[in-house]
């Protein structure tokens, strides 16, 4: 189990992350639902290393990971989806996909994902991962590599964001890919039909953690009152 | 190709090298248009139909004068191989190259200098393409430790052609290095200049890359990119000058800087017609963290994420695909 254990984070005093504690099972899959600066990327990026909570730690199962780097956090099988990948230049897909060949994989694999996530192994394995590709196929060579790493937790950060309108049935594909695998989900996003697709959810806002439980009850409460306080300096007090 | 038997000791030294580096030996075939330079000699000779390769030794070194006919397409690419095999001394090359009109050509160029510790490389080469032709011109580098080289291409694109200039030295060091590659640019004529240079420890490296859109409607494209660690240092200038109507090109330079290494950029884009369009790009300093952290997050360690990065800056990523 990957748990936050009483996180906060702030910067230059101001506060963006305030006594959370959330837990994710193994195989299960979870959706930390929020609006726009909810405070939900920071928890992406506390889980994988890239931020260090100010105060509060994160657990691996019994172990206390909370200082160690993006690598060692990888190692243990910990994955993230950006919400904006990178653009490397003069590295192919099939390069990116396999670490520079560090990552032992067939081309029926790699075929496979690809396949998976809407796009012909033929027409991009050789394309580079770079500004020629569009902010949707950048997505989802992000979404394949993901795929093949075969973490233990998968943290993706708004996977629709720049997809097309089949971003709900991607979403749904490789929610079901990581059922088969056995891969934790947490899914971050601040649409409701996508949070609805998860086993549970958190609702985030300014901050906070407002409601945990059931996905369907969670996005239930997120629609009811969410549009009421979209301005983030309105919704402590309303919550 | 035809080899004084004198010179074919040289000839298999110089084949001998291309083998260690994993270069192609097919290139000394005879279905090859091909120079084999070694020092002040040349060792080998060898023309296809529509190409004409014209030696002459001179003091330290060789001039050639290489004349493609119009209409001339070939499937194989023009070998010049400039090699020099002692450790020290002074070489001088000068290359001629005029292309005829609607032909499509690719040059390959090595510069073979394993065993070099103290010797210069002088090189000057002036590259005419003729209307509507497309030429590439690949200039590969392998260098032992002590190598000075000079380096001038001077490029006349007609009508309509195309030109493709790209020089790489990343295998081995670049020692000192003074680069200067220039195209004038005719009506629709269109130019991409690459360069991809690797420095090391006390290396020292020049780039001036310039662009010169005469014609109406030309494009151009400047490119460098340059990896410098230790205490290295490169200056690279890209100028680019819009002067022909509706002329448009792009300017772009990336520098990764590790160590101690001292580099700068600086472009130089001027306007002279107000329907000329230029636009620079460039990006200076340690490697980007976006893109080390998000490798970082897929297990490699930051070393290995910064070669991966690195290697495909440099190499284009072609090694590695299945």
């Amino acid at each position: 189990m990957l748990c936050l254990r009483g996180i906060h984070y702030s910067v230059n005093g101001k506060r963006i992350i305030e006594a959370v504690n959330m837990r994710f099972r193994r195989g299960m899959s979870y959706s930390i639902l929020g609006p726009n600066g909810a405070g939900k990327s920071t928890l992406a990026y506390i889980l994988m290393g890239v931020l260090k909570p100010s105060r509060g730690r994160v657990f691996l199962g019994e172990t206390d990971i909370t200082d160690l780097s993006i690598t060692e956090r990888a190692k243990l099988g910990i994955s993230l989806l950006w919400q904006e990948p990178a653009r490397y230049e003069g590295i192919t897909v099939w390069e990116y996909l396999t670490l520079g060949g560090k990552l032992r994989v067939n081309k029926e694999e790699l075929q496979r994902v690809l396949e998976l996530v809407g796009l012909p192994y033929e027409l991009y394995a050789h394309r580079f991962v770079d500004k020629s590709l569009s902010g949707g196929e950048r997505k989802r060579i992000e979404l394949a590599s993901l795929l093949l790493l075969k973490p233990r937790y998968a943290v993706l950060d708004e996977p629709d964001s720049g997809l097309d309108i089949t971003a709900g049935e991607l979403i749904e594909n490789v929610l079901n890919y990581f059922k088969e695998t056995g891969t934790t989900v947490i899914l971050i996003t601040h649409h409701e039909e996508i949070a609805a697709k998860t086993d549970f959810a958190y609702f985030l806002c300014a901050g906070r953690l407002i409601k945990k439980g059931f996905s369907r009850e969670v996005v239930e409460y997120y629609k009811r009152t969410c549009g009421r306080c979209f301005l983030a300096g309105m919704m402590r007090d309303e919550h | 190709m035809s080899i004084k038997i004198d010179r074919v000791k040289e000839y298999e030294a110089l084949l001998d090298v291309y083998e260690k580096e994993g270069l192609d030996t097919s290139l000394f075939g005879d279905r090859i248009a091909a120079i084999i330079i070694s020092g002040d000699k040349i060792i080998g000779l060898n023309n296809v139909s529509g190409v004409e390769i014209r030696g002459e030794e001179i003091e330290d070194g060789v001039r050639a004068d290489v004349k493609i006919e119009d209409n001339v397409e070939l499937h194989f690419p023009i070998h010049l191989c400039t090699g020099f095999l002692k450790n020290e001394g002074y070489q001088r090359v000068i290359f001629n190259i005029t292309v005829g009109n609607n032909s499509k050509v690719k040059f390959l160029s090595h510069c073979i200098f394993p065993y070099a510790k103290d010797f210069i490389h002088d090189a000057y080469s002036k590259i005419k393409v003729g209307e509507g032709s497309l030429v590439i011109y690949e200039d590969e580098h392998i260098h032992g430790e002590g190598v000075k080289m000079i380096s001038k291409t001077e490029v006349e694109v007609g009508r309509k052609g195309r030109y493709t200039g790209k020089f790489s030295l990343i295998k081995q060091r670049a020692k000192e290095l003074k680069l200067e590659m220039s195209a004038k640019l005719a009506d629709y004529a269109v130019t991409e200049l690459t360069s991809k240079i690797k420095a090391i420890k006390d290396d020292s490296v020049e780039i001036r890359e310039v662009l010169k859109l005469e014609g109406a409607h030309s494009r151009g494209n400047l490119k460098s990119t340059v990896i410098a660690f230790d205490n290295a240092k490169a200056n690279v200038v890209n100028e680019a000058y819009g002067l022909g109507d509706y002329s448009k090109g792009h300017v772009e330079c990336h520098e990764i800087v590790k160590g101690s290494a001292d580099v700068q950029t600086i472009p130089l884009l001027r306007v002279r017609n107000d329907k000329a369009e230029l636009t620079h790009e460039a990006s200076i300093g340690r490697i980007n963290e976006a893109q080390l952290m998000q490798l970082m997050a897929k297990g490699l360690t930051e070393d290995e994420a910064a070669e991966l990065i690195i290697k495909g800056l440099l190499e284009g990523g072609n090694n590695l695909n299945p």
